[in-house]
């Protein structure tokens, strides 16, 4: 499919929110939704280098959340008993001095984040299933908007943006340092697999020039990593980011997923346009499965399909994660429809 | 206003001065619109004159956020500067009796934590000189009621990030038309919603970003602003 070459079918993926799973056991789901729908893919290791390993710190609590500190030294709010995006109420790195006295030599001190062990059980899990085995870790943006938080991120991308590139190009290094530990150590993927949002409904958060001057660089180091052991190279972002697409393409990526539908993401526009250098994964509306209505479910996975299918590089995911309001059975009627319409004639 | 500064302005003087920290808040440049504020203030401008400067930076930064000319670091920075200059501003606004004309209240609705949107529509509505009442993450139907009852604002602005969090603005909404309050426009926006979300719950308006929110506003409270 990366390759963009024969193949009998679409590959599958899907993600869910915890409370989806939850209504669905409920609703009589007695497997796991990932392997009855035939997931093609292996997530085998996960690169986040924290600077406070195994932190997590209960700093406050009421009835229905907890607020703690995380292993990124920031403080979250979260829910007790149910999952969602927390609030953001402090990040570790405050200013410049924080992250030069203490986070960075902090984090450059500490060992590779990724469990060698755990990559080596999932890799040969992910064999024996005869699924596409990645190493995976987060991008850069992201790293650094854990670190520093949105605002300051944003803010020194223009006051300061020798501090950004210094952020920046630490943690890649971390996360390419990760992957070079358990390559040396026998781990032989398939291919590389980074997640960082690196935008919103209405574009990218730093917009374009920003992103180009800052950011792009380590995003090319990554790929560049990945193209010199032959491997290829997907990039996780929600948001729209067409903007940004031959830029992406000029860094050397080799895939985008989940393509959100909302933030004007279409792959009947993406692949006529990109589908020659660029493979996608997803795009098929969660807000569309959420209401229950199969005709126009139906209609969303058929069309997107003829689109991705027209340049062999396209696999099936939603948009982005299947929320709790879609039902079990729509989601079973979801598989049929995906079962009906993912073959090559 | 002092004869001086009249006579500034029939110069031409002081517009220019204050075209200046338009300039400043448009490019963000605290430094300069702290300086520029406090200069106009020591020449004898009127408040008046200042905050519609100021305000005009804002609306050509939201201006320029809209056709995609720049982004979210330019507007943090440009709304920062337009804060620091409010700060110097405010006691004078206060002396002249310079109120905000209308006021917003603005929180995310209930279930959902997750403020960046909110925050920024709070700041841009700031920055066109609105009265905001912030009422932070995960406020139920109830607490909007009281809030709008206790401030009577113009404009209610909801907020929710995740699809899990939608149905809680259709009770809140619900919450808020039930309990008659009058003259507030709601005001509705978030990563997961559409105008036929906005539609279909009984909404005055959705803005899809945070300089539209400025603009919908504007609308719905009737201001023309130029």
């Amino acid at each position: 499919m990366l390759a963009r070459e024969d193949q009998d079918c679409l590959p599958r993926m899907e993600s869910f929110w915890g409370d989806t799973i939850k209504r669905w056991r409920e609703e009589g789901m007695t497997d796991d939704p990932n392997v009855a729908l035939g997931n093609d893919f292996q997530g085998i290791c996960w690169s986040e280098p924290f600077p406070f390993p195994g932190q997590d710190v209960v700093v406050a609590e009421d009835a229905e959340t907890v607020t703690k500190r995380d292993a990124w030294g920031q403080i979250n709010r979260y829910w007790k008993y149910r999952e969602g995006t927390p609030e953001h109420v402090a990040f570790p790195c405050a200013t410049k001095d924080d992250w030069e006295t203490k986070l960075k030599p902090r984090l450059l001190s500490l060992g590779p984040s990724v469990d060698l062990a755990g990559a080596v059980h999932s890799l040969k899990i992910g064999r024996r299933q005869g699924r596409w085995c990645h190493l995976t870790g987060l991008e850069t943006f992201e790293m650094t908007r854990h670190l520093l938080g949105d605002e300051n991120t944003m803010i020194a991308m223009i006051e300061d943006p020798e501090y950004l590139v210094d952020v920046s190009r630490t943690m890649t290094d971390l996360v390419l340092n990760d992957f070079e530990h358990l390559v040396a150590n026998g781990i032989e993927p398939d291919g590389v697999w980074i997640y960082g949002d690196m935008a919103y409904r209405s574009g990218l958060l730093c917009g374009p020039p920003l992103y180009r001057q800052l950011v792009w660089p380590d995003h090319q180091r990554m790929a560049q990593w990945a193209h010199d052991h032959g491997w290829p190279f997907v990039f996780h972002t929600d948001g729209d980011v067409n903007a940004v697409i031959e830029d992406y393409i000029r860094a050397g990526f080799d895939c985008l997923q989940p393509l959100e539908a909302k933030a004007g993401m279409d792959v009947r526009n993406l692949c006529p346009d990109y589908g020659d250098r660029l493979a996608f994964i997803g795009n098929c509306d969660v807000m569309i499965y959420a209401t229950n209505d199969r005709d126009a479910i139906e209609e969303e996975i058929r069309a997107k399909f003829e689109a991705g299918k027209a340049t062999r590089g396209y696999a099936y995911h939603s948009d982005h994660s299947v929320p709790p309001s879609v039902s079990w059975d729509t989601y079973c009627f979801v598989m049929d429809v995906v079962d009906k319409y993912g073959n090559y004639d | 206003m002092p004869l001086a500064s009249n006579t500034a302005y029939a110069c031409g003087y002081w517009s220019m001065e204050l075209s200046e920290l338009t300039d400043a808040i448009k490019t963000g440049n605290r430094n300069a619109a702290n300086r520029l504020t406090q200069e106009a203030i020591e020449a004898f401008l009127e408040p008046r004159s200042i905050l519609d400067a100021l305000i005009a930076g804002m609306d050509d930064v939201g201006a320029r956020f809209q056709r995609n000319e720049v982004f979210v670091p330019e507007m943090l920075i440009a709304a920062r500067a337009m804060k620091e200059s409010m700060a110097i501003l405010e006691p004078l606004l206060a002396q002249a009796g310079i109120r905000p004309e209308y006021t917003a209240i603005i929180g995310t609705v209930k279930g959902d934590l997750h403020d960046i949107g909110k925050n920024l529509v709070a700041m841009m509505w700031r920055g066109a000189n609105f009265n905001v009442i912030d009422l932070g993450t995960n406020i139920s139907p109830e607490r909007f009621v009281e809030a709008a009852r206790e401030h009577h604002p113009q404009i209610i602005g909801l907020s929710a990030l995740l699809t899990t969090t939608m149905p809680s603005m259709k009770a809140t909404i619900e919450e808020l038309r039930a309990a008659g309050i009058p003259n507030a426009k709601i005001i509705i926006g978030g990563a997961p919603i559409t105008q036929q979300f906005a539609d279909q719950i009984g909404a005055d308006a959705f803005a899809p970003d945070a300089a539209s929110a400025v603009e919908v506003a504007r609308q719905l409270v009737g201001q023309s602003h130029a």
